[in-house]
């Protein structure tokens, strides 16, 4: 009897504090997609209350008022590309400094980190004229390669410590049957540390997807422009519109979601495949 | 397998289109207005602006684009940058002064960029002729004007007092707006017995709603309004701006919403919409708001009234208008048709028509308005004093601080002196 009450204390106290965390991760989201919905009236006065109509037209005014879908799809070009870009070039660059002892080893690691302690609004003016300068203004070209470098020191270090904790034997290994020393990082090391460069990437894209400043100075057209700066359509010094804003925003993360949602099982499972090879 | 061949075929196809696209970009955007050369008989001008999405002069540009474009087509082309919101407009601004390479025409919406950008903006005073002098009334020019130089071409003018809610006043016995400080506390203590909160405030993007008070209490005597009338004050130390704090600090803690501290311009209005509270300060252009049914319940325009501040006080100025930082001859002469276009009489009235705003001009009017933007109007030109807005007069700095000070006064974590003294340690940077 003392057992089963425990037990069901347990399932309560196990159903609360997950509830918690669904309320916490899915209530705004929620509230989101609810809000779009509704008139700015209904929004105002009543927060939290459902629409009393279901009405579209918070996405047509919204689609009407900012270009999301050429935005949307600058985002998603721009951000996988510097994540791609990103990941391949700095993982080179973590596997030799955490592999070989080299004269310079710790002053270029320190020098390639350091740029981490440099803020944002430092490097705009300097970043806009070189990207001016050699023809990249206004161009996703030269938003990839700033966010790819902006991204640079975090996945340095992630990458390097994680290099680090591969036993070297295995790369020896490869050595002896006669692996050279491209073939050893693509095909041994670059597969071992996929969870690692997984942790990188995702970063990465976050830092891109997200990124506000540059892709305002870095470009002039709305050709090229990403999602960021859409959402900014919607509100002004002395003017708002929240059922357009809030349809958008639905817009901007609906897909990601679903996204995540078909890919999930394979996420995952990715993950467990390299721990059980391990 | 098959998934990690289908994975590099996409990265492989990815980063080839990555080269394609990118290296392609825009060839004709090439920073600023130094880089734009003309095509043929055709010269290109470069104006970025934050009239987009919901601004409520959207409609307005666009209409007169489109008419300038008709007139002038064959001549000038206008390349228009959007810059949705107008903090980040200035803020791209920023960037591009401090590489050398404004735009050809500049418009902050009321933000004051001549002193801290007038080494790389055009001295308009030789081409300010008889006809486009009177695009704006001689106080207009003068807000444009530095050291007796003409910076910025003016098209519309600051008018601004208070907007309340006569149902409301009526709910709390008061029969109409106070004429003195004094006699306006003690509305405001009516409105709270009769469980109205009296005032819309807020704390962010400088405190608009909340600095439009400041501004009108430092004007109750004339030192005060002599202040309000200096351009970059950089002591803030005197009597009647520490006892204006104090007064905004009482205000914050007793008379305003609880999500005034933190509170955007949005919020504020928010709840005066919603007859949360009884009174705004905000200028005409808020009035088209009164009329949206999407916002305010129907008929909720013919509840408000507009009011001088107590003292008979009101803003009433000139604004910053068009900047011009042309870098060559045949540029300068397309930008400045092109800013007379759209400072014209025709312009103005527009301008009037469908936002509400002020003309600089003088004598514009039009049948086609609402009621109230002519009671604004009305009320700026019979008021006692007549002062200018902080955003054109303070330092930009300064503008910023107080967001920043704002909320530490509001929960008293510092005295109206300490404020005082923030704003203008912040002035002394410049």
């Amino acid at each position: 009897m003392h057992l089963k009450l425990k037990s069901s204390t347990w399932r309560v106290l196990r159903f609360i504090f997950l509830g918690f965390f669904v309320l916490i991760s899915i209530g705004p989201l929620i509230w989101i997609v609810m809000s779009s919905f509704k008139s700015n009236r209904e929004i105002l006065s009543s927060a939290f209350a459902l629409p009393t109509s279901f009405s579209f037209s918070g996405y047509t005014a919204a689609l009407d008022i900012a270009p999301i879908f050429k935005f949307y799809g600058n985002s998603i070009f721009i951000s996988v590309v510097s994540t791609v870009l990103n990941v391949v070039v700095v993982s080179m660059a973590a596997y030799v400094l955490a592999r070989h002892k080299f004269r310079g080893n710790t002053f270029i690691t320190l020098l390639l980190s350091v740029s981490l302690l440099i803020p944002t609004a430092a490097l705009l003016m300097p970043i806009y004229r070189i990207m001016t300068a050699i023809g990249l203004f206004d161009t996703r070209l030269g938003l990839i390669l700033v966010y790819a470098a902006l991204g640079l020191p975090t996945s340095l270090f992630i990458f390097k410590s994680y290099f680090q904790s591969i036993p070297k034997e295995l790369e020896e290994a490869a050595y002896i049957d006669g692996a050279g020393f491209f073939r050893t990082f693509f095909v041994i090391v670059f597969p071992l540390a996929k969870p690692g460069l997984a942790t990188g990437a995702i970063l990465q894209f976050l830092t891109s997807w997200n990124e506000f400043m540059f892709a305002l100075i870095l470009t002039k057209s709305t050709e090229v422009r990403t999602l960021p700066l859409a959402l900014n359509y919607f509100t002004s010094q002395f003017s708002f519109n929240y059922t357009a804003m809030f349809a958008a925003l639905t817009m901007v993360i609906l897909p990601s979601i679903i996204i995540y949602i078909l890919l999930q099982e394979q996420i995952t499972s990715s993950m467990v495949e390299g721990s059980v090879k391990g | 397998m098959k998934i990690k061949k289908l994975l590099a075929l996409s990265l492989a196809s990815i980063m080839a289109l990555g080269v394609l696209t990118g290296c392609g970009g825009n060839q004709d955007a090439q920073g600023g207005s130094s880089a734009e050369g003309g095509s043929g008989d055709v010269v290109e001008i470069s104006f970025p602006t934050h009239w987009v999405g919901v601004s409520v002069t959207t409609e307005w540009f666009q209409d007169r684009l489109a008419a300038f474009n008709e007139q002038y087509g064959d001549q000038i082309k206008v390349n228009v940058e959007e810059i949705a919101g107008d903090q980040n407009y200035v803020d791209k601004m920023k960037v591009l002064y401090s590489s050398d390479s404004l735009p050809d025409v500049i418009n902050t919406g009321g933000y004051n960029l001549i002193d801290s950008m007038k080494d790389q903006l055009v001295d308009l005073t030789p081409y300010v002729d008889d006809e486009l002098r009177t695009h704006g009334t001689d106080l207009c020019w003068e807000t444009n004007s530095r050291d007796g130089k003409i910076y910025g071409i003016p098209f519309t003018r600051q008018v601004i007092g208070y907007f309340y809610n006569k149902d409301l006043f009526a709910q709390a016995g008061i029969e109409k707006p106070a004429e003195t400080w004094d006699e306006f506390f003690e509305q405001c203590d009516k409105l709270l017995a009769a469980g109205i909160t009296p005032l819309s405030m807020g704390t962010a993007d400088s405190g608009w709603v909340t600095s439009l008070w400041l501004g009108a209490m430092i004007a109750s005597n004339d030192a005060g309004e002599e202040f309000m009338n200096t351009i970059q004050p950089k002591d803030y130390n005197t009597p009647e701006f520490i006892d204006a704090a104090t007064k905004i600090q009482q205000m914050f803690q007793k008379y305003t919403t609880s999500d005034a501290v933190g509170g955007a311009y949005e919020n504020a209005a928010s709840n005066f919409y919603m007859e949360e509270t009884a009174m705004i300060a905000n200028g005409p252009w808020m009035i088209s708001d009164f009329y949206d049914t999407s916002l305010v319940e129907e008929g909720f325009a013919d509840k408000i009234g507009t009011a001088m501040f107590p003292g008979g006080v009101m803003y009433n100025s000139g604004k910053i208008g068009f900047n011009i930082a042309s870098k060559d001859e045949e540029k300068l002469q397309a930008t400045l048709t092109f800013v007379d276009f759209l400072t014209s009489e025709e312009s103005q009235v527009k301008m009037l028509e469908m936002t509400g705003e002020t003309p600089a001009m003088e004598g514009v009017s039009s049948d086609n308005v609402k009621p109230l933007v002519n009671e604004v109007i009305n009320n700026g030109d019979n008021a006692t004093r007549c002062i200018n807005d902080f955003q054109s007069l303070w330092y930009a700095n300064v503008v910023d601080e107080i967001s920043v000070q704002y909320p530490l006064l509001a929960q008293g974590e510092i005295t109206p002196e300490q404020f005082a003294q923030a704003l203008t340690d912040a002035a002394a940077k410049n």
